[in-house]
């Protein structure tokens, strides 16, 4: 890592895909390297579209993206997008290859690294990701949460210094999810990324250092995501609905009973049994 | 009954060597005006299952008969189009689907198609997107233009349009925000109960169905494995868990640790924060006497 520290740094950041229709105005915003980031916001406040920008697949209408101490301008765009990795939503939209294997490699062979290398990359992320049983597969017979799993892998194995995640988990079954949480954990702890995930899961926001709030394409809130949480109103206005067990609490709270913030699993039933037993 | 399978197999490529199967003798009925929601790891056979329903899949064994059309393996199968225009089948990802170049035509299409006048056809477009919670400025929009979020939307108002009696949906609420997918299942729901829709949905989010379904069936491995009321789900969440690869939501593991400590297994389950808070409630009135079985509010 070199540079300033910090990852991106946006100026005043405004962007309309026609004249009648602004998605983004005005955003300014810096983002730390080795940061996770979570960008959240009610469906068309403009998540998906700075993401593109973060990546360099749209450019400004006006303002200014700096990429790790490098302006992202139309000359410099070739030579920063290979640190940037992007997953996106809907995995039939990145899928190269004919086999799983070949569609791991395909980003491998575009950066020309020497065979050896490649194949023990396919199979390290693939075993990651725990698709090495489907590597000779056809994309069509997987399934909507293999193939993500593929996607993720595939961009994964390019080892980017920055990733972005446009809602991969969306399409993930709960099971999948949890294990993809677990791999955005586990980079984090690597040190290895800065990592900007756009998301809708409570849990994966819980997870990440900090969040952005988008409304109507602009910053509405940027803090601590135990703060989001503990903000009703502010949770009510970017349609976000906070995990089961806050929900609990707060109508337990609601009924007269106060349990501690932070329980999880079994310890509501232990707690709440401790206070019948103690009556 | 809206849907009978019986015994139904299906294998893609079925006379090859790559033969491979995605649902094993699968039998199930489903009367007509439920809600039923199918849940089940990645890679179960959901989505298999649900593209029977309309005609897309054919068996390769077995029979299937969705309301007057039966579809049985090794016969020739009857003209579809009625069947299509009364099942909706709403995919797993909304940008397959559209492909017109403004919301309005895209919404249109499926009336257009099946006969009815272009006035008509337009009136039911807007109804449809206002029930997806759109309102008539999104009509000349081009829907490729719009959202992740705003497409599947759009995508669920194409299949509305047509008026089916059965609506089928592959994890509809994916890619919505938290707040649009509690509206959906609760608009599933409304259809269900106030025009008699028969409606089936696929979801790995089990908790926002929870509230509104009646009948829950749990695929593994191309079998049905489970089908039950919600309450016989929770009963029977540890194994499912433990042996198919469900992922019980919170809500269900919250409730089957109190109603272990407090035994209150008979009851009908408490399923949602609020439910539970007042259930508890009442329990911490009295403490330290019999537990009383009273409903759950």
């Amino acid at each position: 890592m070199e540079g300033t520290g910090l990852a991106f740094e946006l100026q005043q950041v405004s962007f309309a895909y026609g004249p009648e229709q602004p998605v983004l105005g005005d955003v300014t915003l810096d983002i730390l390297q080795g940061s996770w980031v979570s960008l959240v916001g009610p469906n068309g406040c403009g998540k998906s579209t700075l993401a593109k920008l973060l990546g360099g697949l749209l450019a400004v209408n006006s303002g200014s993206i700096i990429v790790e101490g490098t302006p992202l301008l139309r000359e410099t765009v070739q030579q920063i997008r290979p640190r940037i990795g992007m997953v996106f939503q809907n995995p039939d939209n990145q899928f190269i290859g004919a086999t799983v294997e070949e569609d791991i490699a395909f980003g491998l062979e575009g950066r020309c690294l020497p065979r050896a290398e490649m194949v023990e990359r396919v199979k390290r992320y693939a075993d990651k990701l725990e698709i090495g049983h489907l590597l000779a597969k056809h994309p069509a017979e997987l399934s909507g949460g293999q193939k993500q799993r593929v996607a993720v892998a595939a961009i994964l194995a390019m080892e980017p210094g920055i990733v972005i995640f446009d809602e991969a988990s969306s399409m993930l079954d709960e099971k999948a999810r949890g294990e993809l949480l677990n791999i955005l954990r586990e980079m984090k702890h690597s040190g290895k990324y800065t990592m900007i995930s756009i998301t809708h899961d409570a849990e994966e926001i819980m997870a990440s250092d900090r969040a952005i709030v988008l409304r109507d394409g602009r910053i509405a809130a940027d803090l601590k995501p135990r703060d989001l949480f503990g903000d009703e109103e502010l949770l009510d206005s970017c349609r976000l609905i906070a995990p089961y067990e806050v929900r609990l609490v707060r109508e337990l709270c609601r009924q007269g009973i106060r349990l501690p913030a932070g329980y999880c699993g079994e310890e509501v039933a232990e707690a709440l049994w401790q206070l019948y037993s103690n009556k | 009954m809206a849907i009978v399978f019986e015994q139904v197999s299906f294998a893609y490529d079925e006379r090859s060597l790559w033969r491979h199967s995605a649902l094993e003798e699968v039998s199930l009925e489903l009367g007509t005006g439920v809600f039923a929601a199918v849940a089940g790891s990645t890679g179960s056979g959901k989505s298999t299952l649900l593209q029977h329903f309309n005609g897309i899949l054919k068996p390769t064994g077995g029979k299937v008969r969705v309301l007057d059309f039966t579809l049985q393996a090794g016969e020739k199968q009857p003209p579809l189009r009625e069947l299509r225009r009364r099942v909706g089948l709403v995919f797993q990802f909304p940008e397959q689907q559209l492909f017109e170049d403004t919301v309005e035509k895209d919404l249109c299409f499926g009336p257009l198609n099946f006969g009815m006048g272009a006035e008509e056809a337009r009136e039911r477009a807007s109804k449809a997107l206002a029930l997806v919670g759109l309102d008539d400025s999104f009509l000349p929009r081009n829907p490729f233009h719009l959202s992740g979020g705003q497409m599947r939307k759009v995508a669920i108002a194409s299949v509305l349009a047509m008026d089916p009696d059965v609506i089928a949906l592959d994890e509809p609420t994916a890619t919505l925000d938290p707040q649009s997918r509690a509206e959906l299942a609760e608009l599933l729901s409304r259809l269900q109960r106030e025009q008699g829709k028969t409606v089936i949905v696929v979801t790995h989010r089990m908790e926002e169905m929870l509230p509104y379904v009646d009948t829950w069936i749990v695929m593994k491995g191309g079998a049905k494995v489970f089908q039950g009321s919600p309450a016989e789900l929770v009963r029977e969440s540890g194994w499912l868990e433990r042996e198919c690869g469900l992922a019980v939501p919170a809500c269900i593991t919250t409730w089957n640790n109190i109603a272990a400590r407090f035994g209150l297994e008979d009851e009908e389950p408490c399923l949602t924060s609020e439910k539970l808070a007042w259930r508890v409630a009442r329990l911490l009135e009295r403490p330290g006497q019999s537990i009383m079985r009273e409903g759950g509010g």
